[in-house]
């Protein structure tokens, strides 16, 4: 049988924003992360106070970006854990926005249910892995 | 790069081996009630492989028996029959005797392989006899070519043309799971025979790399990696020397690659316009066409057989539920409510939708297209999620970690007890069972 002839390599969709790598952020002290309750994106009120001081941080310091990232527990499944993950770190974004950071300064990231603080399988781990990180960069 | 050479089906008779009786020109729907029935086995005999020529250093005669008689059993349509030793070729008297002891012990067919070796290459001819006529009918008989190192593939195609000459259909035996295998924080793509057997990476990129799908013409695989930073759509073709193809890689999530029926197209989950969203990429032109518009999570895409509906999982009522609607977004409806249900997929033949359950962990459950029906697939121990099918529409990998670690596992709908697919260290997940192998 005579090998098959590959398939013409299709033109694949170029989107045009380039996107700073992940990598160049970090995490620094003076911002907290953010909890969610399971399956929910919404902002917890006692959650507010640590986006008002987030969202301050970020007024305080024009020349620094963020990466906002947004994570899961593991009780979902993968692909909808990555939808809930963006939503979650997209409410995060919405609310600095809502408090004056622009979001051209914002970036966000979904690992969904990939990249947990905690691998014990309880509410209290559970808990902690549905969260938004903050990370920064300087422009 | 995985090797997938070309095996070749032989229809011609040729020498070394002298012909068989000619076939006579009636069918074998003497079988098919008995098949058709669902619980009822068919009982066949395969005995060790006979050698016709060269020396079997490897025991392959023994080997191709073994594959093909677990591959029988595994399709759920055999019973195999014990037997031990060969039939000889060219004795007539011989085998006669031997399908009139195997007819005795209840069997209704029996396979008469033959096998020669010369250096590397290996040529095998299966005949398959139906032993429920008198004079031991012969229903049919195929020859099969490789190499040695492809024996256990030549098995698996002699189980699929035995399981078509009963049903009507190929048996899947010749077919790759692939899945994704890792600890948590490295996750790479990973491909094996359907049974476990000849598992080797695809992807080596020490990022995370998720969701992987076969494309319907079991060339090439669509995924999700974050092997640039971002979780980004791309396509790997597993057995041929191509390099990585993106297919999508906007701001946000790039996820859930979900093939369209004719390989044209790809259903899949971005944010780029706000939320999570169905879209439907024209792989060779780039076009993008986008189904959902809603402010809540939409995912987990799957196309019914016909390429005119798609079902996906929406949050827009709560939690997550399975949903319906045409290829063009319109006539949506919802399939299941209460509790919360992801990970829908369209079985191959159109009349079922399986999906994964948060009950206990997870379960799989499947429901009609029309929302009837919706009934447990697995009871445990431990999870079940991430159900591929086969494409036979009767089985369905997943991923469970019954036994602890999460692995592959794979079963036929009518509740027989799953078989491990694999079986080494880290967790396998996210199984895909590719079409028929071309």
């Amino acid at each position: 049988m005579a090998a098959p002839t590959p398939a013409p390599t299709p033109a694949a969709p170029r989107p045009t924003p380039a996107r700073p790598s992940p990598k160049e952020f970090v995490a620094i002290a003076d911002l907290k992360d953010i909890y969610f309750d399971f399956d929910k994106y919404d902002i917890r009120p006692g959650d507010a106070k640590t986006l008002d001081a987030n969202a301050a941080w970020f007024k305080s310091h024009a020349d620094y970006l963020a990466l906002i990232e947004g994570h899961a527990d593991e009780r979902g499944t993968n692909e909808y854990n990555l939808a809930l993950g963006e939503r979650r770190a997209k409410s995060a974004m919405n609310y600095l926005v809502s408090q004056g950071v622009q979001a051209s300064r914002i970036t966000i990231i979904s690992y969904g249910e990939e990249r947990p603080q905690c691998t014990e399988k309880n509410e209290g781990c559970w808990s902690k892995n549905r969260r938004a990180h903050f990370l920064v960069k300087p422009r | 790069m995985l090797p997938l050479l070309a095996l070749v089906l032989v229809l011609a008779w040729l020498a070394p081996w002298s012909p068989p009786p000619a076939p006579r020109a009636q069918g074998v729907e003497v079988f098919l009630n008995v098949t058709g029935g669902g619980t009822k086995k068919l009982n066949i005999a395969i005995p060790e492989f006979a050698l016709l020529g060269g020396t079997d250093s490897q025991g392959t005669a023994k080997l191709l028996a073994s594959v093909a008689g677990k591959d029988l059993t595994f399709s759920g349509l055999f019973s195999v029959v014990a037997a031990t030793g060969s039939i000889p070729p060219n004795d007539a008297a011989a085998l006669k005797e031997a399908w009139a002891a195997f007819a005795a012990a209840g069997a209704h067919a029996g396979v008469h392989g033959l096998l020669a070796l010369r250096g590397e290459q290996l040529e095998v001819e299966m005949r398959l006899y139906d032993l429920t006529s008198p004079e031991h009918r012969l229903i049919a008989a195929r020859k099969f070519r490789g190499t040695l190192a492809q024996a256990r593939r030549v098995a698996h195609r002699i189980a699929d043309e035995i399981v078509l000459q009963f049903t009507g259909e190929p048996g899947v035996a010749d077919t790759k799971i692939a899945y994704v295998l890792g600890p948590r924080g490295a996750k790479e793509l990973y491909v094996a025979d359907y049974d476990g057997a000849g598992a080797a990476p695809v992807t080596r990129n020490g990022s995370i790399n998720l969701s992987p799908v076969w494309s319907p013409d079991a060339r090439s695989l669509a995924f999700t990696s974050f092997v640039q930073g971002y979780p980004d759509l791309y396509r790997v073709f597993p057995f041929e020397r191509r390099p990585l193809q993106t297919l999508a890689a906007f701001a946000g999530i790039n996820s859930a690659p979900a093939w369209s029926p004719d390989g044209r197209s790809l259903a899949m989950t971005l944010s780029k316009d706000g939320n999570p969203e169905i879209y439907v990429l024209n792989v060779a032109t780039g076009a993008l066409r986008r189904l959902t518009r809603h402010a809540g999570i939409d995912t987990d895409p799957t196309w019914s057989p016909t390429g005119r509906q798609i079902a996906f999982v929406s949050d827009r009522t709560g939690a997550p539920h399975v949903f319906v609607m045409d290829t063009d977004g319109a006539n949506v409806r919802q399939l299941t409510a209460g509790g919360f249900q992801t990970q829908a997929r369209w079985s191959p033949k159109g009349d079922t939708i399986v999906y994964t359950q948060r009950q206990a962990g997870h379960q799989l459950w499947a429901v009609n297209p029309d929302g009837s029906s919706p009934r447990q697939l697995t009871f445990g121990p431990g999870s079940a999620q991430s159900a591929s099918w086969a494409p036979d529409g009767r089985h369905l990998a997943f991923q469970s970690n019954r036994l602890g670690r999460s692995q592959i596992f794979a079963m036929l709908l009518d509740g027989t007890p799953p078989t491990q697919v694999t079986s080494g260290g880290g967790e396998a997940t996210s199984p895909s069972w590719s079409p028929r192998l071309p």
